[in-house]
């Protein structure tokens, strides 16, 4: 007999390997990474997800008096860079991929954060969520000096130091 | 020791080379040497006539903020001792010129092109022509210099294609190019062949079509989010580029990877070689005609797509590494599920590929056709199946191990008789070798961690890290930075490969070229379309591949 006929009996023992998709659900494992979910109860704005996310899908810019954290899934590697570092365990990785939309602003989800002011130059410079978690953290820390910018802060210490000599 | 009396073999060689040497390093795994300019070629002359020393990768980079100089790093490897030896040239940073070694070394005339065109290097004994930019590239601006950060250049060039498509008002409307360049397909390469009747004479291949500045964009991103840049370098083998690029920062830095990790990044590994390897196969025998053949490989292959899923979270880009370690560890339960997938493979995979090459086109059609003789395969520097099917057992597994190969004996799959056939006998045993190696490495998992607590980055440190492809060897070169790579220098397989075609399409039918050049696997689109120029009559014709090679398949019948 012709060898390469052997084929045949394969063919009708395993019969039909593909999936009616979309009709029958694809199988993704447990392992799976897919989108992101950020749960706004728990994050409180601290951005390390958008340092260590390898295409920029994530950014904190504050726009008025709020900071939004923007997830834009058309960017979305679903590495879970972001759900590794997060301090807070606030993002999620889910199962989702099917996120095809007519839509593109269907693409972009928003956590939207309040900002504390700079009590001296009134500059908008962290989220309130944040600075109370840094308040608690630092209990001994002056709260004067924690209601002011990265920069006014330099310049309070700064002159006090002078004062005391 | 073993390694003691395999180091005599080079003694002359390394004393030569030392008392050559203005100044030199010696580290665990190469001896990198200072040489002034005028004597690179005297050095690179010695290296050519040494029997078992090769060109693995020349990296260009500009250090002139942190030396005063441009360097040429030239990357020689010693395969049977498992060492590398790099020759460090500094550069005159006002006139950067350093003489051509490509007619020495054969292998080094892209790389020559690509550190002229990248970063402005002269080579005194050729004439250069834009290789690797396109046309309409601004004259003077060389990408890597470190004049230029990624928006300076995002600025500086706008493709013509823009200005073309605002003159017809369509400035909303999306750019469909369509031809031999078209930057959709997975590897976009061009080859004119030149036929005399049937029979192709010679051949010219274009190429860079779709290169994407990635070297440059590595160095405004930080250490751990490089390897997801990297693992997007391929799309069918990424994980070696990742797992490369990792290795070259630790090797650095100094940086002691956990063993468990090493023997996780092996398993992927291996993994990615059985997916790819069936891949290719599922597309060889689709070139040929069998396209029976090509649905019940790529069936077989679906399951090592979902394993991979299991042990990495992604199908394909797994996402797995990190500067230090993995970030995934694989449980008892996924152990279990692991052989017991792999067994199944292996039997399938057995039963099947023994009918697939009993079929009498696929058989006619790879024996004999693509000859690739062994010396022109050894003065080309080629890697992988490619090589390994011309006789020669270079294997970056076992010549110069890295991850879990250090632990376990190994011996590279070689065929000698140098056709289309040997290098895909060379891919088929190698599934089952990789089997076989997962199981092991399943098998002796050992405890501990999957990455290193921390590590801190020092600038100006000089890695290599190496990783045998299912394609071949791929080569990172790394000069480390504060926050970033400060160079970094990626060589896959195919650009030391392609060269090789040429030779392999001597004297072959028109209807074999296509398999020839998919013979070194390099991830081709059916798509992707030939010129084909006849001489004689000199006209010229754009054909499909496949459908080319289909008419081979024809004529057996």
């Amino acid at each position: 007999m012709v060898k390469f006929v052997k084929v045949l009996p394969i063919a009708a023992k395993i019969g039909t390997v593909t999936i009616r998709y979309p009709y029958a659900k694809p199988i993704v494992t447990d392992s799976f990474r897919g989108a992101i979910e950020v749960d706004p109860s728990k994050c409180t704005g601290c951005g390390a997800c958008t340092r260590i996310c390898p295409p920029k899908a994530l950014s904190l810019n504050i726009e008025g008096g709020t900071a939004i954290l923007r997830y834009f899934v058309g960017r979305c590697i679903f590495c879970g860079m972001c759900a590794d570092i997060c301090p807070e365990k606030a993002i999620k990785i889910t199962k989702e991929f099917e996120l095809a939309s007519e839509q593109v602003s269907d693409l972009y989800i928003d956590v939207e954060h309040e900002v504390v002011t700079c009590r001296k130059c009134g500059s908008k410079f962290v989220t309130s969520k944040l600075l109370n978690k840094v308040e608690q953290k630092l209990s001994e820390f002056s709260k004067e000096l924690l209601s002011l910018c990265p920069r006014c802060r330099r310049v309070e210490m700064l002159s006090k130091q002078v004062y005391l000599r | 020791m073993e390694s003691l009396s395999t180091d005599n073999e080079f003694e002359n060689l390394y004393s030569y080379l030392k008392k050559i040497s203005n100044r030199f390093v010696e580290e665990e795994d190469h001896l990198r040497i200072v040489v002034e300019n005028e004597k690179l070629r005297e050095v690179a002359e010695v290296l050519s006539k040494t029997e078992g020393v090769f060109l693995r990768t020349i990296a260009a980079s500009d250090e002139r903020s942190v030396n005063g100089f441009y360097k040429m790093y030239y990357v020689f490897g010693l395969d049977r001792i498992h060492r590398n030896i790099v020759v460090e040239v500094p550069l005159d940073a006002e006139n950067p010129v350093i003489p051509s070694i490509a007619d020495i070394v054969k292998a080094a005339d892209w790389y020559e092109r690509e550190a002229h065109d990248l970063i402005g290097i002269k080579f005194s004994g050729r004439i250069l022509h834009r290789f690797v930019l396109p046309d309409d590239w601004p004259e003077n601006v060389y990408p890597l210099r470190k004049d230029y950060t990624v928006q300076d250049l995002v600025k500086l060039y706008r493709p013509e294609i823009i200005a073309k498509a605002r003159e017809v008002e369509a400035e909303a409307a999306i750019i469909i190019p369509i031809g031999p360049y078209h930057p959709a397909l997975h590897e976009p390469e061009y080859f004119e062949l030149y036929v005399r009747g049937e029979k192709v004479v010679g051949a010219r291949y274009v190429g860079f079509m779709v290169h994407r500045g990635i070297e440059k964009l590595a160095e405004s991103m930080k250490y751990d989010q490089v390897p997801f840049l990297a693992e997007r370098i391929c799309g069918i083998c990424g994980y070696v580029h990742s797992t490369s690029y990792c290795q070259a920062v630790e090797k650095a830095l100094k940086i002691h990877v956990p063993e468990r990790a090493e023997y996780i990044r092996s398993i992927v590994l291996e993994i990615e070689r059985i997916h790819s390897h069936l891949l290719w196969l599922g597309v060889a025998l689709h070139l040929l005609g069998y396209d029976t053949g090509f649905m019940h490989v790529w069936r077989i292959r679906e399951q090592v797509m979902i394993l991979a899923e299991m042990l990495t979270g992604s199908r394909k880009t797994y996402g797995l590494n990190i500067v230090g370690g993995v970030r995934r560890d694989i449980d008892r339960d996924k152990v279990n599920k692991c052989v017991k997938v792999l067994d199944s493979i292996a039997k399938e995979f057995k039963e099947f590929v023994e009918i697939a090459m009993s079929v009498p086109q696929v058989k006619s059609r790879l024996r004999g056709t693509g000859l690739l003789p062994r010396n022109e395969a050894a003065s080309l520097s080629l890697v992988g199946p490619t090589v390994r099917g011309s006789g020669i057992p270079r294997d970056v597994r076992r010549d110069y191990p890295y991850a879990a190969y250090k632990y376990i004996d190994f011996k590279p799959v070689v065929r000698t008789e140098c056709d289309n056939m040997a290098r895909t006998e060379v891919r088929v045993e190698e599934v089952f070798q990789s089997i076989e190696l997962v199981k092991n490495f399943l098998d002796r998992l050992p405890g501990g961690g999957i990455a290193v607590d921390s590590w801190e980055p020092e600038p100006y440190r000089f890695g290599i890290g190496a990783v045998e492809a299912p394609r071949g060897e791929v080569i990172h070169v790394i000069v480390t930075g504060r926050y970033s790579p400060y160079r970094w220098r990626v060589r896959a397989p195919t650009y030391q490969n392609l060269p090789a075609v040429p030779i392999m399409l001597r004297d072959v039918d028109l209807a074999d070229a296509p398999i020839t050049i998919a013979s070194i696997d390099p991830c081709f689109s059916c798509t992707d379309r030939a010129l084909i120029i006849n001489i004689e009559k000199s006209d010229v014709r754009d054909v499909p591949l496949v459908a080319l090679s289909l008419k081979g398949s024809r004529l057996l019948r």
